[in-house]
């Protein structure tokens, strides 16, 4: 029994560091990085995480001490960079302006590489919200040809605050608003993905401007996936009669199985049990979708409502082979 | 948090706050020899009974993630004997923990049989309770037979509360609502509970889309209850049922409002019935809109959000809500 016992500890994975509850109780702000060196070098994904909390908590609302920790992260190499900008990202004093507009500044300076421009963008994603003029800074430097992953983590982060805000049931419009431009006019076809399905995220209901504008990028994103998120953002379209109409013309136009999916099944999303007449219709110019029409009108017929319910019990959610198709 | 370490961090933040007043009467600390080793039972015990009433939220994380991931390689009879030893309820709510990681990755089959029974058996009710918490957000629900039933019996309120809890995060953080089993044994705990506090707090926000047509009787069957809080809270919960159990909850909703006296349990009548309809509610909510006038602004906001077309449950809430703040 001992053997095994022995046995099993060997074979432990689990590193302990019992010495931690010292460094718990004596590091500070000045002690910070030195003491921290060895904890990263042992790569313990749990001590890792433990470092950018309690980097977080040494940090606490004071933005001096989150200032200095953007200078760190200037240079800082490796888990490091990552571990100073997590526990920046987590602490009460990122949400000052003077810190936001550190971090900004850092991301958008062209002296430092993009990666850790990316970096510093990216801990900007727990903001509360951001200024028009960020937004506008943000969206800006996501169109430039050059932004390449710092260009993405700006999307990104402006999509993350989207959603967030829209959680709190704040105003999501003037952040879908730039992100419409991103997902328009980047000449990158990875960033303007990433606006593109930024919506799906919080689902906004859009106004008739904003259909307009998505109803551009359904009609003419060259990417495939790119018009499949499009005809799901604009299921959301408070105007209901037009969208419909939308995904009937794009339907007969449209080239790609999978887009064509696409619109079919986000038919129902936008008008439910009142779409069945217009996909009806397209499983007449396609018939691979009738057999498809059919699953539908009889699950609306069951008496299920809601999209999503309906979404989860069609017997095949992938019908054309299209969730795979990037693998 | 677990209610244990609430009454430590308002200590935690008291000794933070006199080890900060006069810096020169604390010398540096000096670095700790920050060495990782492989963990041993006694090892972890000694560091957890030690830093579990730190003031750093951080470290308290740290060492209730070390012990769980340790578990797996941990020797299990120094495991199980320490855990039937230790009477202090932190120290045993992370040993059930334990013990329930090495059952969950199935390093050892019996480990969580030994947990149920100290949560139904234990002398001590706060020992029971931490002992409840420790199966939380795990498959433990599945794998336990009529432990919660049981639970719902037990004497101490905190031990019922905490056995909700479970009930409540197991079904929509394990399961998000899609295995019926545990809708059904979380429906079964809260109708044959005599606390209707607890009744109420498992069923108000039970996701209930995989409900068995024979919990969905018993669901029906609440809505007679004397307690005003269970008729609100079953009203909720029938909103959400299977499509070949709507038919009988909307007339049961429908047919119950007009005697019912309570404002709250009217209000949940009227989002249950918009639940079941979507759209199609909304003729029936105009009818009701007599019966009293001071419900007429709630179902004015009702009718208006479903009138905005969303087919999303999810998000026809978040419409509503945003209606009424925007008025």
């Amino acid at each position: 029994m001992e053997e095994a016992e022995a046995a099993e500890r060997r074979f432990s994975d689990q590193t302990c560091f019992p010495e931690l509850a010292r460094f718990n109780d004596g590091v500070t702000m000045e002690t910070f990085r030195d003491w921290a060196a060895p904890l990263l070098a042992s790569k313990d994904p749990l001590v890792r995480d433990y470092l950018k909390s309690k980097l977080a908590e040494l940090i606490g609302d004071d933005a001096g001490k989150a200032g200095q920790v953007v200078d760190w992260a200037r240079d800082a190499q490796g888990a490091e960079f990552k571990v100073l900008l997590s526990g920046l990202r987590e602490s009460d004093a990122v949400q000052r302006p003077q810190v936001a507009a550190r971090l900004l500044e850092a991301g958008l300076d062209k002296g430092l590489p993009l990666e850790r421009r990316a970096g510093m963008l990216s801990a900007l994603d727990s903001q509360k919200r951001l200024t028009p003029d960020a937004m506008d800074r943000m969206a800006e430097f996501a169109r430039d040809p050059a932004s390449a992953e710092a260009g993405w983590a700006a999307t990104r982060t402006l999509g993350r605050v989207m959603t967030r805000e829209s959680e709190n049931l704040g105003d999501a419009s003037p952040y879908l608003d730039r992100l419409i431009t991103i997902a328009t006019d980047s000449p990158d076809e990875q960033i303007r993905h990433l606006a593109q399905t930024a919506p799906l995220h919080n689902s906004p209901v859009l106004d008739a401007k904003t259909t307009d504008r998505f109803a551009r990028i359904l009609q003419s994103e060259g990417n495939e996936d790119g018009r499949d998120a499009a005809a799901q953002v604009l299921a959301m379209s408070s105007d209901k009669e037009r969208v419909l109409k939308l995904f009937t013309d794009s339907f007969n136009r449209e080239q790609s199985v999978c887009v064509r999916w696409a619109l079919f099944r986000f038919s129902a999303r936008v008008a439910g049990r009142d779409a069945l007449p217009v996909m009806a219709q397209m499983a007449t110019v396609d018939p691979r979708f009738q057999p498809l029409y059919g699953t539908f009108e009889a699950l609306y017929a069951q008496g299920n409502v809601d999209f999503i319910r309906i979404w989860n019990e069609l017997p095949d959610q992938n019908p054309f082979g299209c969730m795979d198709r990037h693998q | 948090m677990p209610r244990f370490l609430q009454g430590l961090r308002a200590l935690g933040g008291l000794t933070l706050m006199l080890a900060s007043c006069p810096a020169w009467s604390t010398p540096p600390a000096a670095k700790p020899a920050l060495n990782g080793e492989s963990c041993s039972v006694q090892g972890l015990m000694d560091q957890l009974r030690q830093g579990m009433g730190s003031s750093s939220k951080a470290y308290r994380d740290y060492l209730n993630a070390v012990l769980r991931e340790a578990a797996v390689t941990l020797p299990s009879g120094e495991l199980r004997a320490a855990f039937d030893r230790e009477t202090d309820p932190a120290m045993v709510e992370q040993l059930a923990a334990a013990l329930v990681a090495r059952s969950e990755r199935e390093a050892e089959k019996d480990a969580l049989q030994a947990v149920a029974r100290r949560a139904l058996e234990d002398r001590d009710p706060s020992v029971r309770a931490a002992t409840v918490r420790a199966m939380r957000r795990t498959g433990a629900l599945e794998k336990t037979g009529d432990m919660y039933e049981r639970l719902m019996r037990d004497g101490s309120p905190e031990v019922r509360m905490e056995a909700a809890q479970n009930l409540i995060e197991d079904n929509q953080y394990v399961y998000s609502g899609y295995h019926g089993p545990a809708t059904d044994t979380a429906v079964n705990a809260a109708t044959a509970s005599t606390d209707p506090k607890v009744t109420a707090k498992i069923l108000e926000s039970l996701d209930t889309r995989k409900l068995g047509p024979e919990a969905g009787q018993k669901l029906l069957g609440m809505l007679g209850h004397e307690s005003a809080d269970v008729r609100r809270s079953a009203a909720l919960a029938l909103g959400g049922v299977p499509a070949a159990q709507m038919g009988p909850a909307r007339e049961a909703l429908v047919g119950m409002y007009r005697g019912e006296r309570d404002a709250g349990v009217r209000k949940a009548l009227v989002q249950g019935i918009a639940e079941l309809g979507f759209a199609d509610a909304v003729p029936e909510l105009r009818k009701l809109r007599s019966v009293d006038p001071s419900m007429a602004p709630e179902i004015d906001a009702w009718i208006r959000a479903l009138e905005s077309g969303v087919q999303e449950w999810g998000l026809l809430l978040r419409e509503k809500q945003r209606l009424q703040q925007v008025r």
